[in-house]
């Protein structure tokens, strides 16, 4: 885990205290569509039910990502912004 | 093979059904239509047996959705014109008629559509196309404000748009509703149409509302729904030499409505034009009030 991974766990760590997060991804500068195409390929690898945690930078990439991970069916428990970026919780279906 | 002879009258009408002389003497454009771009794949399968058989082995795709099949040699057109019957090639207009009816892919498949506009332009060919009118008359077809089908560059241009509700149960006060719609309002300088109060809830104000639908979009709960999806409506648009784009003379129109619409404006740009002269140039001379009751 590199350093920035922990930074923004840190970070978020107040937000989600009553979600169980299984994975995590930290998107911070990853530009569209990429982002999303990490997004989607996390979400492959887990299983039925569990949950993802991703950080994306503000403007395009949460809105995007947001919209697109809808669009796969998956479900969005949460959206939060924090400090410049935002945080989006994902229970993969 | 004997050489089919043409009179002048003879060459305008096969220019009035897609048959286009070419600068090279004996030699033809075929014009053909595909209304709403939409082509099943075994036709354009065909294009390319006609292309082989009579043209030079390319086609040319129009930018109003059609394909054009030039080296047609006159010695071949009537017979061109019999297996594009058969293999269920649509021909295309020229001169001074309606012209295929285009429209963008629409909500079959687009993210951004409110419309299948692909499907309702299928069933708007038979009262768009290849009508009598004094010079010529475009009719586009658009899912959604983005206007990909540049309804308000035709004669008369059709633009679904998506009035929102949203249900504040289904809310997680993420905000994102209000930051796409800040952004598109921005834009359109317009106060945003949602903003939200102090618990994060969205309050919507339809008065300065796009329709464009991207609160709709991105909302990750499903919260904003389209409560009633219609069709603005845009009169005497053209491009050509002198170029203008189409007044909006309605907004929330019916589909159903659309039909009735394109008939009565057809007509309407009949009685008003002189010959040569195209609906928006035509429509300066009038009260544009008197002509919105005529077609709506």
């Amino acid at each position: 885990m590199d350093k920035s991974h922990k930074e923004w766990q840190k970070e978020i760590s107040n937000g989600v205290s009553e979600l169980k997060v299984d994975q995590r991804l930290d998107l911070k500068g990853i530009p569209c569509p990429l982002n999303f195409v990490k997004t989607k390929l996390k979400l492959e690898g887990m299983e039925a039910g569990e949950i993802l945690e991703v950080v994306l930078d503000d403007g395009e990439p949460i809105v995007n990502v947001t919209a697109s991970v809808k669009e796969e069916s998956h479900q969005i428990l949460k959206v939060e912004k924090i400090c410049q970026h935002w945080k989006l919780i994902i229970k993969k279906v | 093979m004997q050489k089919r002879s043409y009179t002048d009258a003879q060459f305008q009408e096969l220019r009035t059904g897609g048959i286009i002389k070419q600068r090279q003497k004996d030699y033809f454009i075929l014009r053909t239509r595909i209304p709403g771009g939409h082509l099943k794949a075994d036709i354009l399968k065909k294009y390319s047996l006609i292309a082989k058989k009579y043209g030079r082995d390319y086609v040319h795709i129009s930018t109003r959705q059609g394909i054009e099949i030039p080296w047609i040699h006159i010695k071949d057109i009537q017979k061109v014109l019999n297996d594009l019957k058969k293999l269920g090639i649509l021909r295309g207009a020229c001169g001074s008629r309606s012209r295929n009816l285009i429209a963008c892919p629409g909500a079959s498949v687009c993210r951004f559509g409110f419309v299948d506009t692909e499907k309702l332009a299928k069933k708007l060919d038979k009262v768009a196309f290849g009508k009598d009118v004094p010079k010529k008359f475009k009719v586009a077809i658009t899912g959604c404000p983005n206007s990909c089908a540049k309804p308000q560059e035709n004669d008369l241009g059709f633009q679904a748009q998506g009035e929102p509700e949203v249900d504040l149960s289904k809310c997680i006060g993420c905000t994102l509703c209000a930051k796409v719609c800040e952004k598109i309002c921005r834009r359109g300088k317009r106060e945003p149409a949602i903003i939200t109060d102090e618990n994060k809830r969205p309050i919507y104000r339809k008065e300065h509302c796009f329709f464009e639908g991207d609160c709709i979009r991105v909302c990750p709960v499903s919260a904003w729904k389209v409560k009633k999806a219609g069709f603005a409506v845009y009169i005497g648009g053209k491009v050509g030499r002198f170029p203008k784009l189409g007044i909006k003379i309605a907004d929330f129109v019916n589909e159903k409505e659309i039909p009735r619409i394109i008939k009565n404006t057809i007509s309407s740009y009949n009685r008003i034009a002189e010959k040569e002269e195209r609906f928006g140039e035509a429509l300066e001379r009038q009260d544009l009030e008197a002509i919105k009751k005529e077609i709506l």
